[in-house]
C-alpha cells in the first residue's frame, strides 16, 4: 500500500530518473521499455509528468499530429497497453506506473478532442475495419456510429443491472478475504442446521456496505434444501411484541397454517377481537396467537417440519428491547435444540454493524449465545475498488451485439479507469468511505449520462457525479438566492463579524435598511438611475427570512416559545462566511459585493 | 395545479425527468432522494408525470411493469393514512361510499386482512399488492384454492416480467415531524419487503437535514434538480403556460373576465409575463408565486384592451343598426357582407405595439405594489385585483394624463387599529413599550424628577461602546428594540404610566381642587380600575403579552410589550410624547 502511494504521489521523482537515463532503461520493471521504442513521440512522454495545463498538452499534441500521423504507432502502443493490462492484473504494484504511462494517449483522448478528431475521421472513412478492434483509447470512434447506438443502450442496461447486484471480484492473491471466510463459516453453520438439525447462533458483524446481507442471502440460496426463513429487522420491529407477531405471521405464511392451534384453547374464541384488533375473525386467514402465547410460539419452532433460519437485522436494536426477552427465548431455544431428538434445527443469525454488540447482551442472554462472531469487511485496497468498478462497467451484455462492440467498450472502460483524474477521484472517494454502495451510486450517474454523442465514461462525468453522490453540497442554491434573501444573509454575516452570532429578524431588517439608506445617499447617478441598492418592503424581507429558515440557512437557536413574537426569535447563520462570499461573488452585483466586503 | 398541465410543458426539467424515467425503467436504486430547493411543487408535478407515464405503459426498453403510489407527506400525517394511501394507490383501488369506503384489503379470497396496523402489516400489504397485481395481469388465478401464497418472488411470472413498485413521497421533510419512526424502515423498504420497491423522497430540503440519526438509514441516490432561476426563458415559458390552463378554467370562474384568456391574447400574455418576470425576478424565484402574481394582475392589465374592444363592437353595432334603419330595403347579398364585416369587427385582436408599450408602462408600478402586497399575502389576490382595476377609459386618455398607481394600503392592519384606541390604552401601550425597551435600572435617570431637571436625560456615551470583559466579545451593543421586548412587572408599567400622564396629561384634565399635593391627581388616575381594565384588555388582544403564568395569584403579573417601534412612535406622536427622548438606546 505504501509503495503504491509513493508511486502515485511522486511523479517528479520518476521524471528525474528518466531524465538521468533517457535512452537506457535500467528500471527493472519490464513495462518501462515501452517508453523507448516509439521514438516518434519523445516529447509527449517526457512531458507528461510535468504538471502542465491540459491546453498546453493538447497544443503539443496538436503540433505533433501532422508530423506523425497515428495509423502506425497507436496499434503498437495498444498492444503494449494490453500487455500491460495483463501485467497489472498480476502485479498490483505496477498498476500506477502503468497508469502514468498511459497518460499520454489518454490526454489526447480526453483533453484534445479537436486534435484527435482529425485522424479519427480518417479512420472512419476507411470503413468499419478501422474501429473494428480498437486496442487503445484513441482509436475509439469519437461519437458513436449509428449502428452501435443500441449497443450502448444495452450496455447501459447491463451495467445498471450489475450495479444493483454488484459482482464479486476475484481475489488476486492467496490472501483470502474476510468476506470469503465469513461466507464459508456461515454456510457451514447453516448447513449444520439444515442438514443435521443443529441449533446454531451467530453474529455477523461488519461496517455498512460491506456485504453482510448479501452474504446471508447467498448462504441461504446455496443451501441444499429450503428452510423456513424468518426475517426480522430492528428498524421495523421496535419492540418484542411486534417482532413476535411478525414471527408468527411469517411462520404462518411459510407453513400455511396457524400456530398454537386448537389443543391450547382456540384463540379466536377466547380473545375478544376488540382487545386484539390484529386478530382476524375469518377462519380462512392466518390466525395469530394471543399475546400471552406469543413467546411460547418460539419454543414451537424446532418442532416444525422444516428447519428454520431466523435473521435478525439490526441485532443491536433488538438488544435494546425491554429485558431482551425475545433474544433470550430465541437463543435459549437454539441452545437447547439437540441433534437427534426428533426436532429440526434452528439457526439465529444476527446482523449488525456495531462491534460491541456482544457487550450489549445481558448475562443470561450472552450465556445462551454461542459466541460465534463472523466478520465482514469492506474492500481494503483501492485497486479492488477499481476492479469492482471495472467488473461492473464491463458487465456482459446478454443479448447479441455486433462483435466489435465488446472490445470497443472494454477499451473505453480500461482507458477510463486508467485515467489519472479518475484514479484520483476514486482515491478520494475510497479514503472517505469504503461503502461499495457509494461507488454504485457514483457509477450509476456516470452511466446514466452516457449518450450516443458522448458514449464513453470520462473523468469529467465522474467528477460531476461524485460531486452529487458522495457529499452533496449543502446549500447549492446560495448563489441564486433572491435579492432579499441574500441581503439578509449578508446582514447576518455583518452581525457575525461584530460578534453577534445570533440575530433576530428585526436586527437584519435594521441593518438592511441602514445599508440601503447609506447606499442611496450618494448623489451619484449613472444613466439616470441611482447606484444605490434596491429597496425592499419589510414584509417581502420577512417572507424571504421565513424561506431561509425553512431551507435551514437560518436555524433557530432555541426552541420556539409562545411568548416571543416571530420577528424577535433568535437565529443562527448556518453556511459559513466563505460559502456566502463565493455566492455573492458569483452573483456579481457590485452593491452586494461592496456591502459584503465591509463585513 | 393540474399536473397534466404543468408537467407537459416544463422546460428546464427535461434532463432530470428523463434521468428518472430511465432509472425507473431499468434498474432503479431502492432509495432515491430528489432535491429541489426552489420549485418543489413544480418538480413534484414533473415527477408525478414521469412516473404516471411509465405506469401507463410508456416504459421504453424496460421489461419492468411499474405501479406507482404518489402520496404527500402533508396529507398523510399519520402512519395509517400513509399505509392506506400507498396501498390503495398501488392497487389502483378507490374507496367508494357504497361499499363502506373500505381500503384495499388484499385478494378477495381473504377478507378481514388489515394492512394498516403497523409497519409489518404494511410490508405484508406490499407483498400482497405485488401478488395481486401479478395475478390481475396474468388473468390466471394461480391461487385458485384461495390460499394466499405470501412471499412473492420477483421472478415468478411466466413472461419474466418484473413488477416494480414505486412510492413517491412529496414534502418528505414532513416525515421527520409527523412519523419519525417510519423514516428508517421506509428507506430500507426494499430489503424489508424483499420486493422490487423504489422509494422516492421529494423535498426542498437535503436528505441530510432530515435523515434519522446514527446512520440507521442507507444513503439515497441523489438527484439534484437544476435551479430553474438560472434559465430565464424557461421560467417565462412556464409562467406563460399558466395562460392555457387559465383559458380552460376561466369559464367557471366568475372573477375573471371571460374574454381575458382568449387564445388571441396569448402573445400579449407572454410579453406581459416577461415584463412581470423582469420586475419580480430579483425578489421572487418561485414559479408558482410568479404565476400567482400574474394571475392577479392580468385581468386588470387586459381590461383596457377588452374595454376598448367592447366599445368598438358597440360602436359598430350602433352603426349597423343605424345603417339598417336608413336602408331598410337592402339586397340579401349586401346584408351578408355586412354580417361578415361585423363578424370580423367582433373578433378580439391583439392590441398594437404602441398600446402594448403604453399598457406595460402604466402597469409597471402596480406590479411592484403587487409584489409588496401579494407575495407576503397581505391582501387577498382577487380583492387586490379588484381594487387595482384600471379606470374604465384608460386607453383613450393621452399618455401624460394617465392616472398614477393607486396609493398603497396604509400599512399593516395592526397599526391602523391601534390608533383607534382610547387615550388611556394609548398611554398604557407607550408606557409598556418604554418599559420593555429601557433597562430597568435606567428608569430613575430617564423619568426621575430630581434637582438636576435639565441634565437628567443626557446619556453618557451614545457611540458604540467597547464590550465588557465577560460578554463574550460582543463588539457593538444591539439596541433592545431589535432584540425584542423585555418582560416588566406591572408596578413598573404603572410607574412609567404615571410619569407620562403627569407630564403629558395633567394639563388637560378637569380641575380637581381636592388634590393639593403635586402628583396626587395622577396617582389617583393610575390606580383607577379603568387603567387595570385597559391593561387586561390589551393583554387579551396580545398587544401586551403576559410573561408570567396567569394562574398565580400572589405573584405580580409581568408583561411584555407586543407593539413594534413604528407603532409606538405613531402612538407617541398622537399623544404629543417625544418617544426618542425617553428611550435609553437612541435610534
Amino acid at each position: 500500500m505504501d509503495e503504491k502511494d509513493e508511486l502515485t504521489l511522486s511523479p517528479p521523482k520518476k521524471r528525474s530518473v528518466r531524465a538521468a537515463t533517457p535512452n537506457s532503461p535500467r528500471v527493472v520493471m519490464e513495462c518501462v521499455e515501452i517508453l523507448t521504442p516509439s521514438k516518434t513521440r519523445p516529447r509527449i512522454i517526457v512531458q507528461h509528468p510535468i504538471p502542465a495545463s491540459p491546453a498546453a498538452r493538447a497544443h503539443t499534441l496538436d503540433s505533433s499530429s501532422p508530423t506523425c500521423p497515428p495509423p502506425k504507432t497507436p496499434p503498437k502502443r495498444g498492444r503494449h497497453l494490453q500487455r500491460k493490462a495483463k501485467i497489472v492484473s498480476d502485479m498490483p504494484q505496477v498498476l500506477v506506473l502503468a497508469e502514468t504511462l498511459q497518460q499520454a494517449p489518454e490526454s489526447e483522448f480526453n483533453c484534445s478532442a479537436p486534435a484527435a478528431r482529425q485522424p479519427k475521421a480518417s479512420l472512419r472513412r476507411k470503413g468499419k475495419t478501422a474501429w473494428k478492434l480498437p486496442t487503445s483509447a484513441e482509436e475509439l470512434p469519437h461519437t458513436l456510429p449509428v449502428e452501435l447506438e443500441p449497443c450502448l443502450q444495452l450496455q447501459k442496461h447491463a451495467i445498471m443491472r450489475s450495479l444493483r447486484d454488484l459482482p464479486d471480484i476475484v481475489a488476486q492473491d492467496d490472501h483470502v478475504s474476510a468476506n470469503a471466510t465469513a461466507y464459508e463459516q456461515l454456510s457451514n453453520l447453516l448447513r449444520g442446521t439444515v442438514l443435521r438439525g443443529e441449533g446454531n447462533s451467530c453474529l455477523l458483524i461488519g461496517p455498512r456496505g460491506s456485504g453482510k446481507s448479501r452474504l446471508v442471502e447467498k448462504a441461504i440460496k446455496s443451501l441444499p434444501e429450503k428452510p423456513i426463513i424468518i426475517r426480522l429487522s430492528g428498524h421495523a420491529q421496535h419492540n418484542d411484541r411486534l417482532a413476535i407477531r411478525e414471527i408468527a405471521w411469517q411462520l404462518a405464511q411459510q407453513t400455511g397454517r396457524s400456530f398454537l392451534p386448537s389443543e391450547s384453547n382456540s384463540p379466536s374464541d377466547v380473545i375478544d377481537p376488540d382487545e386484539n384488533p390484529f386478530l382476524d375473525s375469518s377462519e380462512t386467514t392466518i390466525v395469530l396467537p394471543p399475546p400471552a402465547h406469543l413467546l411460547a410460539l418460539i419454543s414451537v419452532i424446532p418442532t416444525l417440519p422444516r428447519p428454520t433460519i431466523i435473521i435478525l437485522d439490526g441485532f443491536d436494536l433488538f438488544a435494546a428491547h425491554a429485558r431482551q426477552s425475545l433474544l433470550y427465548c430465541l437463543l435459549d431455544t437454539a441452545q437447547s435444540c439437540r441433534v437427534g431428538s426428533g426436532t429440526k434445527g434452528i439457526a439465529i443469525v444476527g446482523v449488525t454493524t456495531r462491534v460491541d454488540t456482544i457487550n450489549l447482551l445481558e448475562k443470561r442472554v450472552k450465556s445462551r449465545f454461542s459466541g460465534r462472531m463472523l466478520r465482514t469487511s469492506c474492500l481494503s485496497e483501492l485497486q479492488q475498488w477499481v476492479e469492482l468498478a471495472r467488473s461492473a462497467l464491463t458487465a456482459p451484455v446478454s443479448e447479441d451485439v455486433p462483435e466489435e462492440w465488446p472490445p470497443l467498450w472494454r477499451v473505453a472502460v480500461d482507458s477510463f479507469l486508467q485515467h489519472e483524474k479518475v484514479i484520483e477521484e476514486f482515491k478520494e472517494s475510497f479514503s472517505l468511505t469504503r461503502d461499495a454502495r457509494t461507488l454504485c451510486r457514483i457509477l450509476t450517474t456516470v452511466v446514466m449520462n452516457l449518450t450516443p454523442a458522448l458514449p464513453y465514461p470520462s473523468a469529467e462525468k465522474l467528477a460531476a457525479s461524485t460531486g452529487i453522490q458522495r457529499c452533496p453540497a449543502r446549500f447549492p442554491f446560495l448563489a441564486s438566492l433572491p435579492y432579499p434573501a441574500i441581503c439578509l444573509c449578508i446582514a447576518a454575516v455583518h452581525y457575525q463579524t461584530s460578534g453577534h452570532n445570533t440575530f433576530t429578524f428585526e436586527m437584519l431588517h435594521e441593518a438592511f435598511r441602514d445599508q440601503v439608506r447609506t447606499s442611496q445617499s450618494a448623489p451619484v447617478q449613472i444613466e439616470g438611475g441611482g447606484i444605490g441598492m434596491m429597496r425592499c418592503s419589510r414584509e417581502v424581507l420577512a417572507g424571504a427570512f421565513e424561506r431561509l429558515a425553512t431551507q435551514r440557512v437560518f436555524t433557530p437557536v432555541a426552541a420556539p416559545s409562545l411568548g416571543t413574537a416571530k420577528e424577535f426569535v433568535f437565529y443562527r447563520l448556518v453556511p459559513d462566511r466563505f460559502e456566502l462570499k463565493r455566492a455573492v461573488e458569483a452573483m456579481g452585483q457590485t452593491n452586494l459585493k461592496k456591502w459584503f466586503s465591509k463585513a | 395545479m393540474d399536473p397534466s398541465h404543468t408537467a407537459l410543458r416544463t422546460p428546464g426539467f427535461g434532463t432530470s425527468a428523463s434521468l428518472l424515467s430511465t432509472l425507473l425503467a431499468s434498474y432503479p436504486p431502492p432509495f432515491i432522494s430528489i432535491y429541489d430547493p426552489e420549485n418543489p411543487r413544480l418538480t413534484a408535478s414533473v415527477v408525478r408525470n414521469a412516473v404516471t407515464n411509465l405506469q401507463e405503459g410508456g416504459s421504453s426498453g424496460g421489461t419492468a411493469k411499474i405501479h406507482s403510489a404518489i402520496v404527500n407527506a402533508v396529507a398523510c400525517f399519520t402512519p395509517r393514512l400513509f399505509y392506506d394511501s400507498v396501498l390503495n394507490a398501488l392497487a389502483e383501488w378507490e374507496p367508494s361510499w357504497e361499499d363502506g369506503c373500505n381500503n384495499w384489503s388484499g385478494l378477495s379470497t381473504m377478507p378481514g386482512q388489515r394492512f394498516n396496523e403497523n409497519f409489518d402489516a404494511f410490508v405484508h400489504g406490499l407483498q400482497a399488492v405485488k401478488t395481486y397485481l401479478e395475478q390481475a395481469s396474468n388473468e390466471t388465478p394461480k391461487a385458485a384454492s384461495g390460499k394466499w401464497k405470501g412471499k412473492a418472488k420477483a421472478t415468478s411470472t411466466n413472461e419474466g416480467e418484473v413488477y416494480r413498485l414505486v412510492i413517491v413521497i412529496e414534502r418528505a421533510e414532513r416525515l421527520k415531524q409527523s412519523m419519525p419512526e417510519l423514516l428508517v424502515p421506509l428507506t430500507r423498504l426494499a430489503e424489508l419487503t424483499q420486493l422490487d420497491v423504489t422509494i422516492i423522497l421529494l423535498s426542498d430540503l437535503r436528505w441530510e437535514e432530515f435523515r434519522p440519526p446514527l446512520g440507521a438509514a442507507p444513503d439515497p441516490f441523489y438527484i439534484d434538480i437544476p435551479l430553474l432561476s438560472k434559465s430565464v426563458p424557461d421560467t417565462i415559458d412556464i409562467v406563460t403556460s399558466a395562460f392555457d390552463h387559465a383559458a380552460g378554467a376561466s369559464v367557471s370562474s366568475s372573477f375573471t373576465d371571460p374574454e381575458a384568456y382568449s387564445a388571441v391574447l396569448r402573445p400579449l400574455y407572454s410579453q406581459f409575463s416577461a415584463t412581470l418576470f423582469s420586475i419580480c425576478s430579483p425578489f421572487i424565484h418561485n414559479v408558482h408565486e410568479l404565476m400567482y402574481l400574474a394571475a392577479a394582475r392580468w385581468p386588470g392589465f387586459i381590461k383596457p384592451v377588452l374595454d376598448a374592444h367592447r366599445a368598438y363592437v358597440q360602436e359598430m353595432e350602433r352603426l349597423r343598426v343605424d345603417r339598417q334603419s336608413h336602408e331598410a330595403e337592402d339586397s340579401g347579398a349586401e346584408s351578408r357582407d355586412d354580417m361578415q364585416d361585423h363578424y370580423e369587427a367582433g373578433m378580439l385582436y391583439l392590441p398594437s405595439e404602441d398600446t402594448r408599450i403604453r399598457l406595460i408602462r402604466h402597469f409597471t408600478p402596480s406590479i411592484t405594489i403587487a409584489v409588496e402586497n401579494l407575495y407576503p399575502r397581505l391582501a387577498h389576490a382577487a380583492e387586490w385585483s379588484r381594487a387595482n382595476m384600471p379606470p374604465a377609459d384608460l386607453l383613450t386618455l393621452a399618455p401624460g394624463h394617465m392616472p398614477g398607481p393607486s396609493p398603497p394600503s396604509a400599512g399593516p392592519v395592526n397599526a391602523r387599529d391601534v390608533r383607534a384606541f382610547p387615550r388611556t390604552s394609548k398611554f398604557v401601550l407607550v408606557a409598556a413599550f418604554l418599559a420593555s425597551t429601557n433597562p430597568a435600572k435606567t428608569d430613575l435617570r430617564m423619568f426621575g424628577r430630581g434637582a438636576s431637571e435639565r441634565t437628567r436625560r443626557v446619556r453618557r456615551g451614545v457611540s458604540p461602546r467597547k464590550a465588557k470583559a465577560g460578554t463574550g466579545g460582543a463588539g457593538i451593543k444591539i439596541p433592545q428594540r431589535l432584540l425584542g421586548p423585555l418582560p416588566f412587572p406591572l408596578e413598573r408599567l404603572l410607574a412609567i404610566l404615571g410619569v407620562l400622564l403627569e407630564e403629558h396629561d395633567a394639563e388637560v384634565r378637569p380641575q380637581a381642587p381636592e388634590f393639593a399635593i403635586p402628583g396626587e391627581y395622577t396617582d389617583m388616575e393610575i390606580s383607577r380600575v379603568s387603567v387595570h381594565a385597559a391593561i387586561m384588555e390589551l393583554a387579551s388582544m396580545r398587544l401586551l403579552t403576559r410573561a408570567s403564568s396567569a394562574d398565580k395569584v400572589d405573584a405580580t403579573p409581568t408583561f411584555k410589550c407586543g407593539i413594534s417601534y413604528d407603532v409606538a412612535l405613531q402612538l407617541a406622536r398622537d399623544l404629543g410624547i417625544l418617544l426618542n427622548d425617553l428611550l435609553w438606546d437612541s435610534v
